[in-house]
């Protein structure tokens, strides 16, 4: 046989062959997907048939505002991008007012402490977006120092803001493996041990020869002793969650180890004596509900003794883990009992629910946004409103749909290639435009005071 | 309702930036379908097939690449008035002259696009000088085709070859669509002879041009780029999430990935040429079968290696001589090396020295062992080939770092054979242990190496390197298998494909031969949908395993 015949018979039927199915399928309707993805006219023809047969879903039945049946209105504000809603006020009013408050007495005196507890998943891991938010904080308001800091942590080599180094036998209590009875701390962990060294060193910008105050966070014990710095030392430990000063100098090194009385321990703090002090509680793959395992009373313990002016809580792409999901009603249930005994049990706190960031899956048509976003982020804001504390929609932040898709593909990427984590360059965006966030309330917060009060003359 | 979209069909004729011509397409089905109807038609009057061939070529190429299908027409013209000027010059002088204006052509060209902005932000970093970056965009295949142009030029120059005669047959030669967009790198000598061949052949070159074109495209569509989607983008994206586990079978992962991907488009490209009466290069032999390194560059894209032996190494001085550049680029190398220690890295005056040197004596040591001063030169001879060969790769230090390696792991494997390596194999040369050793070891050097290679950044490939080595743990196996099943069977079909030999399809394919039309028809939509399956499979999504 012709051998150059055979190459154009093959070629020739299989081609021929191929559009008459790809034809065919069209014809009567018939849809399977390895097919659909081979079909050689699929970018030719708009057929709702084959390609609804992919993408379409069980719908929700319901918008999640018009379920809960919110006055519309002002509920719809959680849409707006880059901006934080306070849904109970006209849109001139501030959002956050204690905080606000707080924050310009700061200034005025430069005295005080402004303590921000910022709650999170992977998206807030090694300080990402916290770091660069509390940086322009401190720049803005004062303050230096990192905050808060675990014992041990899994992205300790990956954070930027603190070295940490220590040996590897402390036990880690935590949400996710062997939580036990015994309180755990905010940050979802409490450690223990009897003769592992740690040391911990302030990376955060800021004038060196400021002093900065370093404090232990523990539990009880009635004859309680740490090495702090090479040195025995007994500690007062008496209530069920203690800050004890170690020392306050401007050296940004702390080295502990623990002795056979050393109480449970759930980090330090490098703390300026006043200024803007943010701790990041970032705790991977949880979506926040596992705050409810702290109860009030503990939190109220923790609350007497380093009370927040602002709460923050960002999650959401832990939600987002299944492609099809697009229920989340059940998140809402679980959630705002959180944000209620937060509120209760730190009365002087306002309360900040940051929405989803964008996350993408692979659908038939390529990388897009999860399916079910908007009705997450609409839960998400659902719970805010009925808790009657305030939200910034990050998604739209971010851009919206397929933002997350955009932000990987850039050159130079601002996400990962998972299509979820924004990397450090677009965390710090979004650190950004959070920060930027707050300063638009606070400039609403200053005009309505100085609105308030007469301008004395002859001022500037 | 199905409706028609006809403004669709007018734009499948366009360039697309979002979705240029590959393989893979739809389009390119009816692309080759037609192609190979018209080459059929005229396989008897040889001008028009030609000129259909080189109009199709460059139409691949313009919706692989827009406009710039213009710099391959342009480099095409100018090398072919270039080369028939250097062979009718008799003053070798002048003819000097001309073959110097083609390299600085070429590889201005090659520079232009692919070095340029490296170098700004270079300048930007080492002298703050605030230049803007051009942000260019990578012409397809131009590392290809700058390269095919150079050897031609350069045989024309020796006297190897005759230019050819039509510009239509020059032309061809570069832009021939099977291998223009990941080569192999042909020589002129070997192609351009082919173009006015008949269309001959035989029964078994049917059967072979289907098992490469099949076996290349299950490769590349299936294998690979399944890898890369849903493991290895993960892991090289952002290592410090990932345990050393992971982070080591995502090299692992990646060692096949590249390979697939690679050897798998050649072998389409090989495939195609032989059914259309080309014989192409072979580029890949199971490379990492290879029991050392120096064998490994004998496996690994041999048409580019044997270029580079042939343009570069043998220039150069090769294995007989020196020049300038042998020692230029080691110097800068070093020299670069010992700064970065010393005050990048912060190391003291005497562990930067003592690293740089104990590198060094890797070169010096044979010619001392020897007392031979020309091994030495053979070998810095052999470091600038492998380095500016990695730097080919592509602009960044991690590429040069890759090229070093090599580098490096060339000259250990000469030191090696030189010791005990020499005298293991000359007692126990044939010993399987002894081979599976060396395999493994080669393996694992070549991995470090692609660490680099795919390495986004500098420090993701130390990040990677950390985790690989301070936090691994066997411990995360049973939950790394159960998220990542698919994953974990096609790596391992993927090795145990590898691990075949190379001849054993050719030994059989006559088997093949007198297969009917219908089974190869068969054969053809079970791949199809199999791609179809895979392309439409549920991406599998990370799991962060530490918690």
């Amino acid at each position: 046989m012709n051998a150059p015949r055979r190459v154009v018979s093959f070629v020739a039927w299989s081609t021929a062959l191929l559009l008459g199915f790809s034809i065919a399928a069209y014809a009567w309707n018939v849809s399977w997907t390895p097919f659909n993805r081979i079909n050689l006219i699929s970018d030719l023809v708009h057929a709702d048939s084959i390609q609804s047969a992919t993408v379409e879903t069980t719908s929700v039945p319901d918008s999640a505002t018009q379920a809960a049946n919110l006055p519309a209105r002002r509920f719809e504000r959680y849409r707006t991008a880059a901006q934080i809603i306070n849904f109970q006020t006209d849109s001139n009013r501030y959002a956050l007012p204690h905080f606000l408050e707080r924050l310009h007495t700061l200034r005025q005196t430069k005295k005080g402490k402004i303590r921000i507890a910022y709650f999170g998943d992977s998206m807030i891991e090694g300080d990402l977006m916290t770091q660069t938010l509390r940086e322009l904080l401190q720049k803005n308001f004062g303050g230096i120092g990192v905050g808060y800091v675990p014992i041990t942590s899994i992205v300790a080599g990956f954070r930027q803001t603190v070295r940490s180094e220590y040996s590897r036998g402390w036990s880690d209590r935590s949400f996710k493996q062997n939580p036990g009875n015994a309180p755990l701390y905010l940050s979802g962990h409490a450690f223990s041990s009897q003769s592992d060294w740690a040391r911990y060193t302030d990376r955060t910008r800021g004038d060196s020869s400021l002093l900065i105050q370093k404090y232990l966070l523990c539990g009880p014990d009635s004859n309680a002793s740490i090495q702090f710095q090479q040195q025995e030392r007994l500690i007062t430990a008496n209530g069920s969650f203690n800050r004890i000063l170690l020392s306050t100098d401007a050296g940004r090194t702390l080295s502990l180890s623990a002795t056979s009385n050393t109480p449970t321990l759930y980090g330090v703090s490098f703390e300026s004596p006043d200024g803007i002090i943010l701790d990041n509680f970032s705790f991977r793959g949880i979506t926040g509900i596992e705050l409810a395992k702290l109860s009030a009373n503990w939190l109220q313990a923790i609350q007497q003794q380093q009370p927040y002016d602002l709460i923050v809580f960002q999650y959401g792409v832990n939600l987002l883990f299944r492609p099809m999901d697009k229920d989340f009603r059940w998140y809402g249930k679980a959630m705002q009992p959180v944000i209620e005994r937060f509120k209760q049990t730190f009365p002087e706190a306002d309360i900040l629910v940051v929405s989803t960031a964008d996350r993408a899956f692979r659908y038939s048509g390529g990388w897009a946004s999860a399916v079910g976003i908007d009705s997450l982020v609409a839960v998400q804001a659902k719970a805010a409103f009925q808790s009657d504390v305030a939200f910034y929609n990050q998604f739209a932040t971010m851009g919206g749909t397929n933002s997350i898709v955009d932000w990987a593909n850039r050159n130079p990427a601002w996400a990962g290639k998972d299509y979820v984590h924004p990397n450090a360059r677009g965390a710090a965006w979004l650190g950004e435009s959070l920060y930027k966030a707050i300063l638009r309330e606070y400039r609403l917060y200053t005009a309505s005071i100085n609105r308030a009060k007469p301008k004395p003359a002859n001022t500037p | 309702m199905t409706s028609f979209d006809i403004q669709a069909f007018g734009e499948q004729f366009l360039y697309d930036p979002k979705n240029p011509l590959l393989f893979n397409n739809g389009f390119f089905v009816f692309f080759f379908a037609a192609f190979i109807v018209l080459y059929y038609w005229l396989r008897n009057r040889l001008t028009a097939r030609r000129y259909v061939f080189c109009f199709f070529s460059l139409y691949f190429f313009y919706k692989a690449s827009g406009s710039f299908v213009g710099l391959v027409i342009l480099s095409a013209i100018v090398d072919y008035l270039l080369s028939n000027a250097i062979y009718r010059q008799q003053n070798p002088f002048r003819k000097k002259g001309l073959l110097l204006l083609s390299v600085v052509f070429n590889l201005g060209l090659l520079f232009y696009f692919k070095y340029t902005d490296f170098f700004i932000e270079l300048s930007n970093t080492l002298f703050q000088t605030g230049f803007q970056p051009l942000n260019l965009l990578l012409p397809v295949g131009i590392s290809f085709y700058t390269f095919e142009n150079l050897s031609y030029t350069v045989d024309v120059y020796r006297g190897q070859l005759e230019p050819a005669r039509k510009f239509s047959d020059y032309l061809l030669f570069l832009s021939f669509f099977p291998k223009l967009v990941m080569g192999p790198i042909v020589r002129a000598h070997d192609f351009v002879p082919q173009i006015n061949r008949p269309w001959a052949l035989q029964e078994s070159d049917f059967a072979q041009g289907f098992y490469l074109i099949f076996s290349g495209l299950f490769k590349k569509l299936i294998i690979s780029d399944y890898l890369t989607l849903n493991f290895v983008d993960y892991v090289f994206d952002d290592p410090a999430r990932y345990t050393g586990l992971e982070n080591l079978l995502a090299v692992y992962g990646y060692a096949i990935v590249i390979y697939c991907d690679f050897s798998g488009y050649s072998d389409v490209a090989l495939g195609i040429g032989r059914w259309l009466g080309f014989t192409l290069p072979v580029n890949f032999l199971s490379p990492y079968q290879s029991g050392n390194i120096t064998e490994f560059w004998r496996r690994w894209h041999i048409s580019l290696s044997s270029w580079l032996r042939d343009y570069l190494y043998i220039p150069l001085g090769g294995n007989r001589g020196r020049s300038f550049a042998s020692i230029l680029f080691p110097a800068l190398f070093f020299g670069t090396l010992f700064w970065s220690a010393y005050s990048l890295f912060g190391l003291s005056l005497l562990t930067a020295s003592l690293i740089t040197l104990a590198l060094l004596s890797l070169f010096l040591l044979p010619a001392i062992l020897q007392r031979n001063k020309q091994t030495a030169f053979t070998g810095m001879n052999l470091f600038t080939t492998m380095l500016l060969g990695g730097f080919w790769h592509g602009a960044s230090f991690n590429f040069l770092i890759w090229g070093a390696l090599h580098g490096f792991g060339l000259a250990i494997h000469k030191l090696w054979m030189m010791g005990p390596g020499g005298w293991v194999q000359s007692r126990n040369g044939s010993s399987t242990v002894y081979r599976i050793i060396m395999l493994l070891v080669t393996f694992h050097f070549v991995c470090l190496g692609w660490v680099f290679f795919k390495a986004g950044s500098l420090e993701i490939a130390g990040s990677m390197l950390h985790q690989i080595t301070s936090d691994f743990s066997l411990s995360v196996w049973p939950a790394f298998f159960g998220n990542y099943k698919t994953v974990v069977g096609l790596m391992a079909l993927a090795f145990l494909l590898h691990a075949i030999p190379d001849d054993w399809m050719s030994k059989r394919i006559h088997l093949f031969a007198r297969m009917p039309l219908i089974v190869y028809l068969l054969l053809f939509f079970g791949f199809a949908l199999l791609y179809g399956v895979f392309k439409a499979a549920e991406p599998v999504m990370p799991i962060y395993l530490q918690f």
